[in-house]
């Protein structure tokens, strides 16, 4: 049901990238979140600029008092004869004293007047006034916004170029403000890996491998180089970037700006090139060469989002199969959901995100949960764990220090404190799992983010080498309990309670395996809470083997009949057994018996006109096969990865839905398996796959009864599908998309029943409708549409034709709108047996007993990240789906009837056809592999539930979450292994490098064979001399007496 | 005097000469190494190479009491020890060895491999590669990667680590980079699959 429902896939890219650096001044995201037991509120404010037209900020080369500056101002505007003019008065305690700034307010606002001031011998300068507003979105930095970038062509992709180690932008003056944050001087001494090295523990005898850009020979930074190995081929073990440099300070540089293990082995492998370019088969021979030099910590401040990556997946898996304790970057694809990369979302891997030095999530780190499992199970909680990644002080390639944020900043905090306690505890308590073990069980829960942006929460070193040094193998379950009621942690279960006849919820649970590299999920039982508990039927389906020190474990929760009119909150635990082959040769299985507390609320059955189901099932996507973007304009990232999930990238639509009290289930199976007379509305938002002709007889049948359709389509043609492909240099194939933004012709075929269809021109453009500004991103329109529906139209361009023209676009959306804007019917609604008319004000016996249809040209404004979403479109169209009214909104954008052509054309466009020779039949769920039409539908196998054990308990205390004290960092203690001796105090805490061999084993050959070639110079120039004392003497004289003859 | 003596005796002309030449040739010396050591990209701080060994049969058969084995680490099920025996993960002994009494325990067995050397399950591929039988083809094999340069298969140390090594999925194991060539027969220890390996 989850996890490892992967399909085959002969499509190739290769995405591992370095995980850009960004400069340490992102802009601060203040997370607001409320939240009750059943729905949640969640502001994310954003600080944005305005200009304030008249007031200006006048900026003095001194401090003067105000009698003086109002002077200075007078006379330079006197001159100009500009009387109508105020200074802005502060009344704040600092008035009485010397000022060097003044506010303006300026009537007429012109130029001489700006330039008279500036011109004062007093005045520095004068700028606009700004006034900071806060905005309730998330405006995606990298997203162009309505004419911003320009189509040309998805090429390069791939290799994220390095805008990574950008400078902070030079904007000369107040465009924007930012918050000033105390950065430490060294991130080390935050999380007091000062302690640790006080006891001795400095990382020694651990090997640290750092998979990068490579590493300068003789950086300053660093004594303990192992060894730096090239896997690109380009003859060189340097680094260019600057990112490779950074990682490895962070884990064990001994100067200025200091990293966690300094006395680390390092093994430094280069495997990418300096255009940043790499491949898969560079990375399985580095790992192999890696098991083979028995590497303990390994750091990958890299990822990709291509989770089908086999070879590179078993590769992973295969290096933790061999104690190597892997640890990865999460992303910095945030603060979208479901952007999370690989290999940091596998379960054996250690996934770090970022957080700032104020401890809030920093908003590049990645987040929400695993997509492997869609669509029929539930993601994994990830990252694992997040620590600073923002701002942090670490090595730069010159030699200096230099600040950098990343979640490629993340990971080597992560992998240098395993590094560093790894040195300190008993050998044999080194394992992935007993490290992963200790850094979630031991980290700090954040108050604000939910699990899917905090994993079990920040890094606590002090704890973790705490609880390490006493570890017994165990097995763990993350999360640790499941309490579907708790805000904001258990976001998005708590915000939607159970009920009966509910598509199941479920909770997907990795099973972290210390007893041994290969175990078993034995036994699962599950023990409701009498009284109540006894209402909640659990199905639980898990791995076949638990390896590599890893499993998962996916509960699906419903709720049994009897439980259909219940009202209240039900508890209950499982008991997991897991059972592993002892490694110490006993022929014994080690058992752990773990407790899972359960929790959730239940309410009565919703009405079927707030139940919405959402097609999961049909929606296809990278890294399955080239599945484009919705939004043709997204070149920088041309593949749409975020699963298309309501927990995913349309988060913000889910949270609205609920908000408005609608209940939203998943479908992750086809149609067929539903009951649809429970629901009222069925959302088919941006779908890619096919249908079952059976599916289409069901979905008939349920709008017949009285279900309602709501379709977002978007942009399909064929001949652009053609245009958009590129050659992929790694596979040496034409890369052509599998569909557009949606299976349009799927679509056409699913909606010919109500004589409706799409066309296949492409339309972009800014409009207004109802009075909310809306954007076209890329979608298709209406082709035809029968007489007695609505229709809405809007002034777009044909963004088709002007790629396919290659037409130059000169940005801005005035630009576009200058350009042929068609009016393009968008929006169109039906009622699908008989006449469409605005029922309001009927009863609901007169309401026609048939659903209604409601179609939509483009899907990407109700993703999240977009900047003008129409959330409220969607709730227009719900209510007329829904209950028949027509909102006034929609019902005065509608063409009159009389204005509608008679023509079912309604603007001259062919119906897309299906590309010619798609390869869609290779990663559908619906068509058969080999391309002969569908398949016969899947039967539909319904949980088998665990067989409840009913006890009486107590109710559970308020939170279940498993309370850790943080260690006191005066009680730990020193190492008592063999092999550490207690190391001098001297330099605790201190700046300078804290290296205990100083040049005995690694420095040690090169100083000695250096001085003793600076012996042998001196021992050369020492013969010189005196041969040139003793015979030189000889030659004067020689010289002297020839002078005299 | 021994200082006044120590000093003449340095201020001899041969003495001089030879101290001369072999600072000289020291530092030329130094130098050339220095250089050399530039030169050598893949890997730049060398560790001290054993030279490979090829166990023989009889220390496959060591039936010492106090013998320790290596074992393959990872097996999900089985696990292959350097004397070439697969074995359950739970008829491991104490030392690392396969319980040669245990039912399943078997020896340079060639399960799930095909003809072409490539195997389904690595553990088998490792026994199989194991067996002295195929060791002049193992020759073969050694000896093209020793003049690929490859920084892995220099620092090998016998036959163990080498069909450990060759088992895994490498370079050679991928097609478009993120396929295998052969999903079900990844782990191979023979020579270069003859296969073509361009099918675009």
């Amino acid at each position: 049901m989850t996890a490892s429902l992967i399909k085959l896939n002969t499509l190739i890219y290769i995405s591992i990238y370095l995980f850009p650096l960004v400069f340490a001044d992102e802009e601060v995201v203040k997370l607001n979140e409320l939240c009750n037991t059943t729905s949640s509120e969640r502001a994310d404010y954003e600080f944005n600029t305005d200009i304030l037209p008249k007031q200006h900020i006048i900026t003095y080369k001194g401090y003067f008092p105000r009698s003086t500056r109002e002077n200075y101002v007078s006379a330079a505007l006197r001159n100009v004869g500009i009387s109508s003019w105020t200074l802005l008065r502060r009344d704040n305690p600092a008035k009485e004293y010397p000022s060097d700034f003044d506010v303006i307010i300026l009537e007429d606002v012109g130029r001489q007047a700006l330039d008279a001031l500036k011109d004062h011998p007093a005045i520095k300068r004068v700028t606009a006034q700004r006034q900071v507003t806060r905005t309730i979105k998330y405006v995606r930095e990298d997203d162009c916004g309505p004419g911003g970038c320009l189509y040309a062509g998805w090429r390069n992709h791939r290799v994220r170029a390095l805008h990574s180690l950008r400078k902070p932008r030079e904007n000369g003056g107040y465009t924007s403000r930012k918050l000033l944050r105390t950065v430490p001087r060294q991130i080390t001494s935050v999380l007091k890996a000062d302690l640790l090295w006080s006891l001795g523990v400095t990382g020694d005898g651990i090997k640290v491998a750092v998979f990068d850009t490579g590493l300068a020979r003789n950086h300053p930074h660093f004594g303990r180089v192992r060894e730096r190995t090239d896997w690109t081929g380009e003859n060189t073990l340097d680094d260019a970037l600057g990112h490779g440099t950074f990682v490895a300070g962070v884990i064990a540089s001994r100067a200025d700006c200091l990293g966690f293990a300094p006395d680390a082995d390092l093994h430094i492998f280069r495997v990418f090139t300096d255009n940043q370019v790499s491949y898969t088969s560079w990375f399985l021979d580095a790992f192999n060469y890696a098991i083979m030099r028995k590497i303990d910590v390994l750091n990958l401040s890299i990822g990709g989002p291509d989770f089908m990556d086999h070879p590179f997946v078993d590769k992973v898996w295969e290096l933790s199969a061999n104690k190597v304790i892997m640890v990865s970057a999460i992303g910095n694809d945030g603060p979208l959901y479901g952007t999370l990369n690989n290999p940091a979302d596998q379960m054996d891997v250690i996934g770090v995100g970022g957080i700032s030095f104020d401890d809030r999530i920093a908003k590049f780190s990645s987040r929400g949960m695993t997509t492997w499992e869609l669509p029929h199970g539930y993601g994994r909680m990830k990252p694992d764990i997040v620590t600073y990644g923002s701002g942090v002080r670490g090595s730069s390639v010159t030699g200096g220090c230099r600040s950098l944020s990343g979640t490629s900043v993340a990971s080597p905090v992560v992998a240098g404190a395993i590094a560093l306690l790894a040195s300190g505890v008993p050998r044999h308590n080194l394992t992935p799992a007993a490290v992963k073990q200790a850094l979630c069980m031991t980290a700090e829960r954040l108050p604000g983010p939910n699990m899917f942006e905090q994993g079990h929460g920040k890094l606590d070193l002090i704890s973790a080498y705490q609880f390490l040094r006493k570890y017994e193998p165990q097995a763990s379950l993350s999360p640790s309990y499941i309490d579907l009621t708790e805000c904001q942690y258990m976001w998005p279960y708590c915000t939607q309670p159970l009920y009966y006849s509910a598509q199941p919820t479920i909770a997907n649970v990795t099973v972290i395996n210390g007893l041994g590299v290969s175990g078993r999920v034995k036994e699962v039982t599950w023990h409701p809470h009498l009284p109540h508990g006894v209402m909640l039927s659990v199905s639980a389906d898990y791995s076949s083997i638990l390896w590599p020190w890893s499993g998962w474990l996916a509960l699906s929760f419903s709720v049994l009949e009897h439980g259909a009119d219940f009202d209240g909150v039900v508890e209950g635990h499982m008991n997991v057994t897991i059972e592993s082959y002892d490694d110490s040769g006993e022929k014994t299985m080690k058992n752990a018996t773990l407790t899972l507390p359960i929790r959730a609320r239940v309410i009565p059955v919703p009405v079927r006109s707030r139940r919405l189901l959402w097609d999961q099932f049909h929606s296809l996507r990278y890294p399955g096969g080239y599945f484009p973007r919705d939004d043709l304009r997204a070149k920088h990232d041309p593949l749409d990865w975020h699963a298309d999930h309501v927990h995913t990238n349309f988060r913000d639509m889910y949270r609205r839905l609920r908000e408005h009290g609608f209940y939203l289930e998943v479908m992750g199976t086809p149609l067929t398996c539903v009951d649809t007379s429970l629901y009222g509305a069925l959302l088919l938002v941006d779908p890619e796959d096919e249908y079952f002709p059976e599916e289409m007889a069901a979905l008939k049948k349920a709008v017949d009864s009285g279900m309602s359709l709501v379709v977002f389509a978007d942009w399909y043609n064929a001949s652009l599908l053609r245009h958009v492909k590129f050659y992929d240099e790694n596979t040496r194939q034409w890369w052509i998309p599998e569909t557009g933004g949606a299976n349009v012709p799927a679509l056409n075929d699913l909606l010919s029943m109500y004589q409706v269809a799409l066309g296949d021109r492409v339309f972009e453009g800014a409009f207004k409708l109802g009075g909310h500004p809306m954007y076209y991103a890329s979608g298709t329109h209406i082709h035809s549409f029968p007489e007695h529906g609505i229709l809405v139209t809007a002034q777009l361009t044909d963004q088709g034709h002007q790629i396919m023209s290659g037409e130059k676009q000169n940005g801005g959306t005035g630009a576009s709108t200058q350009g042929q804007t068609v009016d393009v019917p968008i929006l169109g609604l039906l009622q699908t047996d008989g006449e469409t008319r605005d029922y309001t004000n009927d009863t609901m016996e007169k309401l026609p007993k048939s659903g209604r249809l409601v179609v939509y040209g483009d899907s990407s404004c109700l993703e999240g990240g977009v900047a003008r979403n129409c959330h409220w479109l969607l709730l227009a169209a719900l209510q007329y789906a829904l209950v028949g009214h027509l909102p006034s909104s929609l019902k005065d954008a509608a063409t009159p009837h009389q204005h509608r052509l008679r023509d079912v054309h309604i603007i001259p466009s062919e119906l897309p056809q299906r590309a010619e020779g798609g390869r869609l039949h290779v990663y559908s769920r619906v068509l058969s592999p080999d391309g002969s039409g569908p398949r016969p539908v899947p039967e539909c196998v319904p949980p088998t539930p665990v067989e409840p054990q009913p006890i009486h308990a107590p109710p559970a205390a308020r939170t279940l979450a498993p309370r850790h004290q943080p260690t006191d960092p005066k009680s730990i203690g020193a190492p008592d292994i063999e092999g550490t001796e207690p190391a001098p105090r001297t330099w605790r805490g201190a700046g300078a490098a804290p290296s205990r061999h100083v040049g005995i084993e690694h420095a040690s050959p090169s100083m000695t064979s250096r001085a003793m070639t600076l012996l042998a110079i001196i021992a050369i120039v020492y013969c010189l001399t005196a041969a040139w004392k003793r015979c030189g003497r000889k030659l004067r004289r020689r010289r002297l007496m020839s002078l005299a003859t | 005097m021994w200082y006044a003596a120590l000093v003449r005796f340095i201020r001899r002309r041969l003495v001089l000469g030879i101290i001369f030449a072999s600072s000289l040739t020291y530092c030329i010396v130094s130098f050339l190494k220095e250089g050399n050591s530039r030169n050598m990209i893949y890997q730049d701080i060398a560790f001290e190479r054993k030279p490979f060994v090829w166990r023989t049969l009889q220390e496959h058969n060591d039936t010492n009491d106090n013998i320790k084995c290596r074992n393959s680490v990872q097996g999900k099920q089985l696990l292959v020890d350097d004397r070439g025996y697969v074995c359950q993960r739970m008829d491991v002994l104490k030392n690392g060895c396969c319980d040669l009494e245990a039912d399943f325990t078997d020896r340079y067995s060639c399960e799930t491999c095909s003809d072409n050397n490539c195997c389904v399950i690595y553990e088998y591929c490792v026994s199989c590669c194991l067996d002295p039988s195929k060791r002049d083809m193992l020759e073969v094999v050694l000896s093209k990667l020793s003049t690929e340069k490859n920084v892995l298969f220099r620092s090998l140390s016998d036959d163990y680590e080498l069909c450990l090594t060759k088992c895994r999925t490498s370079s050679h194991s991928v097609l478009h980079e993120n396929s295998y060539k052969d999903p079900i027969h990844k782990h191979c220890f023979g020579d270069e699959p003859t296969r073509a390996r361009t099918p675009d």
